[in-house]
């Protein structure tokens, strides 16, 4: 591993069920990384095991077999507060159902990763301030969830993602819920983030379209690594014909 | 087949269905206990020696039944939110509305009824135990009092059944006029609060001077009679509703603006209050009700208990006296914890009874200063004096006359001899021994079997008590009632207590579990969630425990005129609250467990 590179998953399995029972291997030796800096999609149909990688890379599950380094950290090895903190400090996450706390202004929402860390309240509001500006959500800040589109949500949970500068920020189907301009306006925003604060991305998705804003796409299919294109220099339209070029001849 | 479906929605939320059903069973049961005791006509006759007491169960039925009509109203609107997503889904499925009101009519008359009728059974069974279990350690005998009371069961069954009947009616209206969607997606409804400054001020200034007004009235129960308990009781409630509602949610918001919010979940834990500020509003003020009512009636009941004891002993120095002693009185005595004691030798001749000088010189008669001046009244203090001055004095006081009576017309006269002459004066010899325990309550059980012996052996008019043990059973017949009643009812509201703020755990219980998993997701250390629960689920402990024990303190002024000099409603009352706040306090410790199992998101394991 050198230092460039912020994921580093080695031989990964999960196997679901006990012993005696009927096993379900979910993962089957999965080998990739991620570069810092780089925007990677994860695709594949329904049951491939993209949410279950997901769910290992961002230790809400625990692999049977192999090792996930993020950033440094091998977080197969971490338990308990380490893992609660490895999320909250190196991991930003954006989920398709939002995960807004709808008790929560905007505001609040997006403090909350600094409010964990015990930062103090003058650099919470300068940094919520520029993620806002940033995202250009300002307006929403004083408002609750309950008050806002899906898009804005969305926004809203982006902000929260990156506010405290994870080292990657990793998305599972984030514009599912989303119609198509909201959607376009997140991932415009995604690659921004990508860009300018040289943020690594890793997004799950089965949708050509989202997947299309990637740098670099991997295909999963029962559990594997099935195939791997780059977009290169080629433009986003022709990198999204290549895309469903692969997936129609990768589902056959 | 709608029917099937309805009942297959049951069984998926069984555990939840349980909580609810045994809520309910709870209080109907609770309600039984007290129908038992409130319509018992003959009982409340016989025991009720005090016109103020039939007044007391007066008060507690309406307050029962008012308790009841809110907790009823809670658990509905529990299982309503517990359904709509399922009966919306049935209507979007294509179930006629008037289908979908039939099923929602019969589920809730259905629990209801099941609730009703185990809650009875299970009353009878609480009655039986409660009854049993209090008398036997109380010491004390209630006339026409049995657990099986026929109307408490029918005044029991009528009101609930008729509770659960307009519950029916208006989950029907409720449901049949909500559209599908809305019925679908209540989950995800939020309300925010706003302040409104002057709205705000003027609550709060109504709810202190409703506050005063019923603390005024409890105080004054002898000028206003029968008003000022209902008085009382409404203008408590609605001022500490509104009191509640103008400075919760003031308190927050300006909390949130400070510092301290913004540090760990702080932030989380105010915005979950802010969120909820309404609901628990109302579920505060009940509680704090249901908080006093439990103390103030176990601190009249306890203070009773203890002081019946203090009040007999500062009518007499000995507890009793026994005449020529018998080998098994002398083994009863031998098994009281005596403080003092002393034996004297009477001869009785015609209208006089002779006492050996000697003999009080060896032993003087102990006096107690607590029967002539008030201020040794709760703190007896026991003296002696010479034999001169005794002659004149203590020797014409009814404890020492009493060791003689002679007939309904009063005593024998005493006379002191010298050893010589008592040695020679005819009459028929008489030995008296006077015994002091030092705690009445605690050999109740011995004393009473020697009192029986002694009143066998020497029939006393009954109008003479000899010694504090006969004024503490006299007492005892005439408080004993009041006695019960405290701490049957303080029971009672405890056991209501705690179902009422069980339905918080539940209500809030499914809302939370998806927040903490959001939390968890996020990256928060267990047991920072772990504290933030402690903390909002300990402020809703604290603030109706603190109101409760501001209504008790201001309400015991209403049992001033039962419990008149020596006794005082405030005496001694510090261990009864450090009990009870201990119990809460277990209580707590429980709610949260329960709270965490229920919520806190589990660790992923392989």
């Amino acid at each position: 591993m050198t230092t460039n590179t912020v994921v580093d998953v080695h031989n990964l399995e999960k196997t679901y069920g006990k012993a005696n029972e009927r096993q379900y291997r979910a993962l089957k030796g999965l080998n990739f990384t991620v570069a810092a800096g780089e925007f990677v999609g994860i695709m594949g149909a329904s049951g491939s095991g993209k949410t279950t990688l997901l769910n290992m890379l961002s230790t809400l599950d625990v692999p049977t077999r192999g090792d996930v380094v993020v950033n440094g950290h091998d977080v197969t090895k971490m338990r308990g507060n380490q893992l609660a903190d490895f999320r909250a400090q190196e991991v930003g996450f954006i989920f398709q159902d939002f995960n807004l706390l709808e008790s929560l202004t905007a505001e609040e929402n997006i403090g909350l990763p600094l409010a964990l860390k015990g930062t103090s309240s003058r650099v919470m509001d300068q940094a919520i301030h520029e993620v806002a500006e940033t995202l250009s959500i300002a307006d929403l800040l004083p408002k609750y969830p309950s008050e806002l589109s899906g898009g804005q949500k969305q926004r809203v949970a982006a902000a929260r993602a990156i506010v405290h500068h994870p080292a990657i920020l990793m998305g599972d189907e984030p514009t599912g819920a989303l119609d198509s301009t909201s959607a376009r306006d997140l991932l415009d925003l995604l690659t921004t983030i990508n860009q300018k604060q040289k943020m690594s991305v890793l997004l799950v998705t089965h949708d050509p379209f989202s997947a299309s804003f990637c740098q670099r796409i991997l295909f999963i299919k029962d559990g594997q690594i099935g195939s791997e294109i780059k977009r290169g220099d080629q433009d986003r339209s022709a990198f999204y014909q290549q895309i469903l070029n692969e997936l129609g001849t990768f589902n056959e | 087949m709608l029917g099937k479906l309805a009942l297959a929605g049951i069984k998926h939320r069984r555990r939840d269905y349980l909580v609810l059903l045994v809520g309910l069973t709870m209080s109907a049961a609770i309600f039984y206990m007290f129908a038992n005791l409130a319509t018992n006509q003959a009982f409340i006759k016989a025991n009720a020696v005090v016109s103020q007491a039939s007044l007391i169960f007066g008060f507690g039925a309406v307050l029962l039944i008012l308790i009841t009509i809110v907790y009823i109203m809670y658990a509905n609107s529990f299982l309503l939110s517990m359904r709509q997503h399922d009966y919306g889904l049935f209507m979007m499925l294509g179930a006629t509305r008037k289908r979908v009101g039939e099923l929602v009519f019969l589920e809730t008359l259905i629990l209801g009824t099941l609730a009703t009728a185990v809650g009875i059974v299970l009353g009878l069974a609480m009655s039986q135990f409660l009854v049993g279990l209090l008398l036997d350690s109380l010491g004390l005998h209630l006339a026409h009092l049995s657990a099986f009371y026929l109307p408490a069961i029918v005044v029991t069954g009528v009101l609930y059944v008729g509770l659960f009947i307009l519950a029916s009616l208006f989950n029907l209206v409720r449901l049949t006029r909500t559209t599908v969607l809305k019925l679908l997606h209540t989950d995800e409804q939020a309300n925010q609060p706003v302040i409104h400054p002057f709205r705000q001020m003027v609550a709060a200034v109504f709810g202190v001077l409703f506050l005063a007004v019923g603390y005024w009235a409890m105080a004054a129960i002898t000028d206003l009679e029968m008003t000022a308990i209902p008085l009382a009781l409404v203008t408590i409630t609605i001022g500490t509703y509104l009191l509640f509602r103008a400075t919760i949610l003031v308190i927050i918001q300006g909390l949130k603006k400070t510092r301290w919010a913004k540090k760990h979940l702080n932030g989380f834990l105010l915005g979950q209050l802010n969120f909820r500020v309404y609901n628990y509003t109302r579920m505060l003020t009940i509680v704090s009700l249901l908080f006093a009512m439990a103390l103030g009636a176990i601190t009249v009941g306890s203070g009773y208990h203890r002081q019946l004891p203090m009040m007999a002993n500062s009518l007499g120095t000995y507890t009793i006296a026994v005449h020529n002693k018998t080998a098994q009185e002398q083994r009863l005595i031998d098994q009281l914890n005596v403080k003092h004691q002393a034996t004297y030798t009477q001869k009785r001749q015609g209208k006089v009874v002779y006492y050996n000088a000697a003999e009080l010189q060896r032993q003087p008669f102990e006096l107690n200063k607590g029967t002539t001046e008030a201020k040794y009244a709760t703190h007896p203090k026991y003296y002696t004096e010479s034999l001169k001055q005794f002659k004149k004095g203590g020797s014409q006081s009814l404890d020492f006359l009493s060791l003689a009576i002679r007939s309904k017309q009063g005593f024998y006269a005493p006379q002191f001899l010298s050893a010589r002459q008592f040695a020679k004066q005819p009459g028929k010899t008489v030995t008296v021994t006077t015994v002091r325990v030092k705690d009445l309550n605690q050999d109740r059980r011995i004393l009473k079997r020697l009192n029986k012996l002694e009143l066998s052996r020497f029939a006393q008019p009954a109008a003479m008590t000899v010694g504090n043990y006969q004024s503490y059973e006299l007492m005892s017949g005439f408080f004993g009632g009041l006695e019960f009643m405290g701490y049957f009812l303080g029971i009672a509201f405890l056991a209501m207590l705690a179902s009422c703020l069980m339905f918080k755990i539940l209500s809030g219980a499914p809302g939370d579990q998806r927040r903490y998993q959001m939390l968890y997701k996020v990256g928060v250390r267990q047991k920072l969630m772990r504290t933030g629960i402690a903390k909002e689920i300990g402020i809703l402990f604290l603030i109706p425990g603190i109101m409760g024990v501001i209504d008790v303190l201001f309400g015991l002024q209403m049992f001033k005129p039962l419990m008149q000099s020596p006794m005082s409603p405030y005496l001694g009352i510090g261990s009864i609250f450090a009990i009870f706040i201990g119990l809460y306090a277990i209580y707590y410790v429980i709610t949260l467990t329960l709270y965490w199992r229920i919520v806190l998101p589990k660790a992923p394991t392989d």
